[in-house]
């Protein structure tokens, strides 16, 4: 029997403020995702539900039908979308089923997330004296990765450009309206050296995937696309992550660089082999670094090609072309699945947004998120 | 008034004003605050270890707005922190007499002022451009 697994179904909902119950949300895109294939819920062998919010996933089966299906909960962080796809993937073949549905949720409340200390295993000192701060940790970030590789900060502003630009065209994004390169640079600064359109915002959203093996998938769908690769990789020795009292010396790395190298690894491709990609880029800085750890373009040369234009859609590689996190948000739960969602409609040719010209046959997505946590996939049209 | 610290544990001492880190027996990696093991190498034979207090500052920003709770302060205004690479260790905290840095700047550990509580004057560590 073919381990060869297949996303054969896919959909999400808008992203942006809901007022319903988050439940219902991912319904939404659990529904469309089998109607995308015409897969009916009796028909599922296997799920895998992740939200970082309070509902349970597994209790989806109460809308659904009750089936009996084994429907595994994942949690986490901003890696939850690809943790869901690893499991969902795991399980088609451990359990030697055929048909998988995978749904990824959250309906965040306004305003930056509140992290308490004690659950992250640092004193209360460093909440108390405003460390615990998330956007200060990206700025810290990117200012140091700015200054070692020479990079210019208004590269930062055509990151955010880059992604509105996308968003105008995409009827599922949130922020849609075009912000210019000036107007990123001269918005109010958050933290040095990002602005406030430099950011996204925790929204609401969902999404959902069908997943068949490779007996099943050409009865099910015109243009299957092949999961090539999933990798998960946690931080090793020299990561910079989120609410660090302190780093290690020496040479820097991350767990995106071990993460894509195995995906590239297991695909059987090298990163110049991507033709269009999704990257964490939960702040414009973000993606400049993700350019670099995945090694889709050298460490120093992102302005370089922001500049001419390499990742636009017309351009080299292609990169976040939905917005990304920073026009769509960041519904936790749905962002990873988001990315393998637009990844898997631009590779059938039929994106929502602005479609990649000359039909792309291998596709990257990468997220990252806290404590120090990244997965990856390598996504391939037939043929590739 | 009284002058207390936000966490004693941070400190071999406090005047004159050194951090409290650890070091590990087997491969040498400094942390702080201290730890029981070492996340380095996996190792558990860790001492105690008083760190530098002269570095360079390695990365920086400002906090153009006020932190949500558990925060607290007197009256809030922009401040910077920063990584400081101290040698064996590069320690985040905050760095204190301005809002514009360059990365390089030489600064030395100091004790800042971080918030009243009743009659005591509560102060956390901080680097300042070394005079
Ligand atoms: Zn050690």
């Amino acid at each position: 029997m073919s381990n060869e697994i297949y996303i054969v179904g896919a959909a999400r909902t808008a992203f942006g403020r809901y007022d319903g119950e988050d439940n219902e949300l991912a319904e939404q895109a659990i529904r469309g995702a089998l109607a995308d294939c015409g897969v009916a819920w009796t028909d599922v062998d296997f799920a895998v539900g992740g939200t970082n919010g309070e509902t349970k996933p597994d209790n989806l089966v109460s809308r659904l039908g009750l089936t009996g299906l084994p429907f595994v909960t994942v949690k986490n962080g901003c890696a939850t979308g690809g943790v869901a796809l690893m499991t969902a993937r795991n399980g088609l073949i451990a359990e030697g089923s055929d048909i998988a549905c995978v749904v990824g949720y959250d309906n965040h409340a306004r305003g930056a997330f509140n992290a308490s200390p004690a659950r992250y295993g640092i004193g209360e000192w460093y909440g108390a004296t405003g460390m615990m701060v998330t956007t200060s940790y990206f700025a810290l970030k990117i200012q140091r990765y700015l200054h070692e590789y020479g990079i210019d900060p208004i590269t930062l502003g055509y990151a955010s450009e880059k992604a509105f630009d996308y968003a105008t065209a995409h009827p599922y994004a949130w922020r849609r309206k075009p912000v210019s390169v000036a107007e990123a640079m001269d918005a109010d600064m958050i933290n040095d050296p990002l602005t406030r359109f430099m950011f996204c915002s925790p929204d609401a959203g969902a999404v959902s995937l069908v997943l068949a093996r490779g007996s099943r998938a050409f009865d099910l769908c015109e243009t299957p696309i092949r999961l090539a690769a999933v990798e998960l990789r946690g931080r090793r020795p020299g990561s910079f992550e989120v609410f660090s009292p302190w780093l290690s010396p020496g040479d820097r790395t991350s767990p995106s660089v071990d993460a894509s190298a195995a995906a590239f690894a297991a695909a059987g491709i090298a990163p110049a082999d991507v033709q269009v990609a999704q990257l964490q880029d939960t702040e414009s800085g973000a993606e400049i670094i993700h350019l670099g750890e995945t090694g889709l373009v050298a460490h120093g040369e992102q302005q370089a090609g922001y500049v001419n234009g390499d990742f636009r859609i017309d351009g080299r590689i292609p990169v976040n072309t939905d917005g990304g996190l920073l026009a769509n948000g960041e519904p936790v739960g749905a962002s990873g699945l988001r990315q393998v969602h637009e990844i898997v409609r631009q590779l059938q040719g039929r994106a929502e947004g602005k479609q990649v010209p000359g039909r792309p046959r291998i596709g990257l997505t990468h997220v990252y998120g806290a404590p120090g946590i990244s997965a990856c996939t390598v996504l391939m049209a037939e043929g590739a | 008034m009284a002058v207390d610290v936000v966490d004693a544990t941070l400190f071999a001492s406090v005047d004159p004003v050194a951090l409290r880190g650890s070091v590990c027996a087997a491969c040498g990696a400094h942390v702080f605050p201290a730890l029981e093991s070492c996340p380095m190498c996996a190792g558990v034979d860790v001492a105690d270890v008083a760190l530098p207090t002269q570095g360079t500052v390695w990365s920086w920003t400002t906090q153009h707005f006020e932190p949500k709770a558990p925060f607290r302060t007197d009256g809030f205004a922009p401040f910077s922190i920063g990584y400081v690479d101290l040698g064996p260790v590069i320690v985040e905290g905050w760095l204190v007499g301005k809002t514009d840095w360059s990365i390089g700047e030489h600064v030395s550990l100091v004790l800042a002022k971080a918030w009243t509580d009743g009659d005591t004057v509560v102060h956390t560590f901080g680097f300042e451009v070394t005079a």
